[in-house]
């Protein structure tokens, strides 16, 4: 498979990624035991929350901002727009996903190609789902904090999916989930305000430091 | 046996095992089918032999993996491919994993040279421009770790649109990287062996290398490895050719043994009579290892099958004994017609020597040197070995009754012609096919296994193998030029859906022209860098992060042009050298296709092309090629038998004797002919083989029957010869005929119809004459 093709390929679990941070939006319960986190996560389609993605690179001397809308119809239907600085639209009908890019030509593919990215989705469907099972076969998961301000950590147990992502961190205080953060293996962040959190500005120059207030 | 027969005979046998061990050692023995092709006449019939022993695709194994989930299926073959890669014994891997490490570091350059972007762009501030705008994106996903390694040297992605554009057109599909069957159950690799697809030594020992290495990498014992292409077809029927002869070594042996027992009711006999036979064996061989390089095995195979005639002799001196008579007398006596029978298949095979088939060349070669020794041996060992005879075998009941029988039946000069006639109208009236002329059944696969092979054929879109084109240039570079315009033409013809896609070496590699013309087209560093920092104002890339891409911009501006001799040892060097080949007095490339809607549409580019580009339609030339072997098979078997008329009617010096002999065997040979074609069998080249077997057998008994001349005690002897020969070669071959290889069963049955024929015929057409 190309890089070009999984590059599109990941930015669909991004967006399932992302569409987890709904879910978690809506979740009136900020309390640090898993199941009951889990419970309060769960949400029925379809649900839609605007979100701002910070991606710091070793390749970027500034962070990379983009923001825009996740809509989650049922569990094999996904949508992530971004609508700034640039349009770009991704969506996942069962296992075909077509990506269109302003003034790009559509690309589509199926999802059969990467199974391991279909681990990765089903999983955020998962935990839409409230599905701490069908979750703890993919991630070890590890709750911290406190009620106040709570953290959901989920490591990756297959190796095809850590060679992508090492961890992910959902960040929450009290009742709602404010960050996603995403940490790859060759030292890039890609931090993702959902919710309450996703109406703040963010500036340009802002640092880790700075999205760590912001998430807190 | 007295001592000094004994010691005789144990000398002699000790003489051949010493001889047989100094052949085994020095015999050279190939499975190149070429050897039993006629030399191919043009250049589709060059090619076409190449293709077929010596062709990458004759090397080519497919695997396939099953019995496990998909992922671990997948982690199995990416980990049998890691070990395969490394093993010297296999020279292309693929499992459909694309990894960017599969170029090497010295191609990298290339990618600009090698890429049709700079066709139709500049490597300027805009272009570059809105390449970093959709890299900055493409890192704004998730997905921009990917990128990490690769954005700094190449931020156009070029190395990514020069693999895509060598993906196959047709791909097996992917699961978790690799190439999967249809229904997701199998993992697909294509695996390339060193050594010929024909030669089943060398594909035995790579096949079992693959298992080996694929018993260390399987994740579970439940997973299980299928291994189909030409080369495991060559190990599986080598395997089951043994295993049939073996059974038919000892059932031929068990009952020879009966057969000899029961006519001599002699052990000593049982064991001198398999003495001609041995020395034949020896001698055939010896003289063929000592005149040919190398020996096919199918002239080994044939040649002790063809030898077999041998048996005839010592039956024939054994029938003969007389009591009180010297054995060394009953030698004299029947040592004329003895002669004259070893003389006469020795001098017929002389015609196989020139006709122009190798391997044919081989078997007469085979066959004089044996049967001559054989025909010696029973002349001058034998009777030295035997002791003076007790028993008039002609006296027996066998030959008694035989006798009596056809003395009883009225003359039938009818009854030649009247068998010709028949003969020749079933023969000429039957319209069924007389020939077979798939060149796939000299090497018969059986159905289940063929079947298997195409499956995963298809499954991995390997391409259509009947219709390629060829085009002929004195360069390899006017070769690539004249490929790009074909392309052209090619890719109308796709879009019309003639084709469904197509294949040449143009697509990897440009030619030198286009490869100057982008190198040309690549700026110089300064302008470059100019263009770049433009291009980046106001984007988040890091300052100097690109300087390894205008590094490799400007090495590229100085790269001499890739070429058939500089892609050597690198992954594009087996797949340009599948389809471009250095032959004598130029190059030819090779134009594959899938999906062949409509060959007349191919015919007619080629008819237009001036000679420049020839359609080659492998299956018809295969056909040709058979049927050009037969002809000078039939050619030969013609020649030969003219020979044998005269060396008969020289031996016989009359012309009435010589057609006394040679009139069954004739007529039988005819018989046997017109069954087969009658029962609709499709002639191939064993089966005239066979024929030829058959007719040197009836020749014998056409010889001993009618020498025996108008002694009743002489004839009676004669029958009895005739009929242990004929019970002899009818148990040889009816075990062969029983074998489930379709090649030794149509010589078996075919031998067996043959001697069947000439045994009657010879018996109600060789009768004494006033009876």
């Amino acid at each position: 498979m190309s890089i070009v093709r999984r590059t599109a390929l990941i930015l669909t679990a991004g967006a399932a990624a992302l569409l987890a941070l709904p879910i978690l939006a809506a979740a009136d319960s900020g309390a640090p035991d898993l199941d009951a986190l889990l419970q309060h996560l769960a949400r029925p389609a379809p649900a839609t929350t605007p979100f701002v993605e910070v991606h710091f690179s070793p390749l970027l001397s500034r962070p990379l901002i983009v923001s825009g809308e996740l809509v989650y119809s049922g569990p094999d239907s996904l949508a992530r727009t971004v609508e700034k600085p640039y349009s770009e639209h991704t969506e996942i009908h069962g296992d075909e996903v077509s990506v269109v890019r302003a003034g790009g030509k559509p690309r589509t593919f199926s999802l059969q190609r990467a199974p391991e990215l279909k681990t990765l989705l089903s999983s955020f469907s998962a935990l839409l789902g409230g599905d701490r099972q069908q979750l703890e076969q993919s991630f070890t998961l590890t709750v911290g904090g406190d009620d106040a301000h709570w953290t959901l950590d989920l490591t990756p147990r297959d190796s095809r999916v850590s060679q992508r992502v090492s961890r992910i961190t959902v960040n929450g205080a009290a009742g709602s989930p404010r960050c996603m953060t995403t940490a790859a293996p060759d030292g890039s962040l890609t931090v993702m305000l959902m919710a309450e959190a996703a109406r703040t500005q963010v500036p340009a120059d802002i640092d880790r430091a700075g999205l760590e207030k912001v998430c807190h | 046996m007295r001592g000094s027969a004994r010691l005789t005979a144990l000398l002699w046998l000790a003489l051949l095992a010493g001889a047989g061990l100094v052949i085994h050692h020095s015999l050279r023995i190939s499975g190149d089918l070429r050897l039993f092709m006629p030399a191919p006449r043009d250049a589709v019939g060059r090619l076409l032999l190449q293709e077929v022993s010596e062709g990458p695709a004759a090397k080519l194994l497919l695997l396939s993996i099953q019995g496990a989930p998909p992922e671990a299926l997948a982690a199995t073959s990416q980990k049998l491919a890691a070990a395969l890669r490394a093993d010297p014994a296999f020279g292309f891997v693929s499992n459909g994993e694309q990894r960017l490490d599969m170029v090497p570091d010295a191609l990298l350059p290339y990618r600009y040279l090698l890429s049709p972007t700079l066709d139709s762009n500049h490597l300027d501030a805009d272009y570059l421009r809105d390449q970093l705008q959709e890299r900055e994106r493409d890192l704004a996903s998730p997905a921009g770790t990917l990128l990490t390694p690769l954005l700094p040297r190449d931020p156009t992605l070029e190395l990514i649109k020069v693999l895509e554009s060598w993906e196959p057109a047709h791909q097996a599909q992917q699961l978790f990287d690799v190439w999967f069957n249809p229904a997701g159950n199998a993992a697909l690799l294509i695996v390339q062996t060193r050594g010929a697809g024909f030669d089943p030594a060398r594909q035995q020992t790579a096949i079992e290398t693959l298992r080996r290495h694929f018993a260390d990498v399987r994740a579970s014992p439940a997973m299980q490895l299928t291994v189909t292409g030409p080369g495991a077809f060559a190990v599986i029927m080598q395997g089951r050719s043994e295993a049939d002869a073996r059974v038919a070594a000892v059932c031929d042996s068990v009952g020879m043994v009966l057969l000899m027992l029961v006519a001599y009711r002699s052990i000593r006999r049982v064991f001198l009579g398999a003495l001609p036979l041995a020395t034949a064996g020896v001698c055939g061989l010896g003289a063929v290892a000592a005149l040919f390089s190398s020996v096919h095995g199918i002239t080994i195979a044939f040649g002790f099958t063809l030898t077999g005639v041998a048996l005839d002799y010592p039956i024939y001196l054994f029938s003969n004994e007389q009591p009180g008579v010297r054995p060394l007398d009953v030698a004299r006596t029947v040592w004329p017609t003895l002669a004259t029978a070893v003389a006469a298949v020795c001098i017929a095979y002389l015609a196989f020597l020139v006709s122009g088939v190798l391997g044919l060349a081989q078997l007469a070669t085979f066959n004089i040197a044996g049967l001559a020794a054989a025909g010696l041996c029973a002349r001058y060992l034998l009777p030295r070995l035997l002791p003076v005879g007790v028993r008039d075998h002609g006296t027996g009941m066998l030959p008694t009754a035989l006798v009596s029988l056809s003395s009883r039946l009225p003359r039938m000069p009818w009854l030649a012609p009247v068998i010709a006639v028949i003969g020749l109208g079933l023969v000429l009236g039957i319209r069924t096919p007389w020939w077979d002329n798939d060149l796939g059944h000299l090497t018969p696969v059986p159905e289940p296994l063929l079947r298997e092979y195409e499956t995963l054929q298809q499954a991995l879109g390997a391409p259509d193998v009947r219709y390629l084109l060829a085009l002929q240039a004195p360069t390899p570079d006017a070769l690539l030029a004249r490929e790009e315009s074909l392309s052209r033409q090619l890719d109308g013809l796709a879009t019309q859906h003639v084709i469904g896609g197509y294949d040449l070496a143009s697509r990897y590699l440009p030619s030198s022209a286009v490869q100057l013309r982008r190198q040309a087209a690549l700026p110089d560093a300064a302008t470059l860098k100019a263009s770049l920092t433009q291009a980046a104002a106001g984007m988040a890339f890091r300052p100097d992060l690109f300087a390894p891409f205008l590094a490799d911009v400007a090495r590229a501006r100085t790269l001499p042009p890739l070429s058939v001799d500089t892609v050597a040892g690198t992954p594009l060097a087996l797949t340009v050298g599948a389809l471009v080949q250095q032959r004598e007095g130029g190059w030819t490339g090779l134009v594959t296709f899938t999906d062949v809607q409509q060959p007349q549409q191919l015919a007619a580019l080629a008819a237009g092309s001036h000679g420049t580009i020839q359609l080659l339609d492998l299956k018809q030339a295969a056909e040709d090629l058979v049927a050009n072997q037969r002809q000078r098979i039939l050619a030969s078997m013609a020649a030969a038998f003219v020979l044998l008329i005269v060396v008969v009617a020289v031996t016989c010096r009359s012309l009435r004797r010589m057609v006394r002999v040679v009139t069954p065997m004739a007529l039988s040979t005819l018989t046997t002919l017109a069954i087969l074609h009658a029962t609709g069998v499709a002639l191939n080249l064993f089966h005239l083989i066979a024929l030829v077997l058959a007719a040197g057998l009836g020749l014998d008994y056409g010889l001993f029957l009618e020498r025996a001349g108008r002694e009743p005690a002489a004839h009676r002897r004669a029958v009895h010869a005739v009929t242990i020969c004929a019970t002899a070669a009818c148990v040889v071959f009816a075990v062969l005929g029983s074998s489930t290889l379709p090649v030794l069963r149509s010589i078996g049955i075919t031998v067996v119809l043959g001697v069947a024929c000439n045994f009657v015929l010879s018996q109600l057409l060789i009768r004494k004459e006033h009876q």
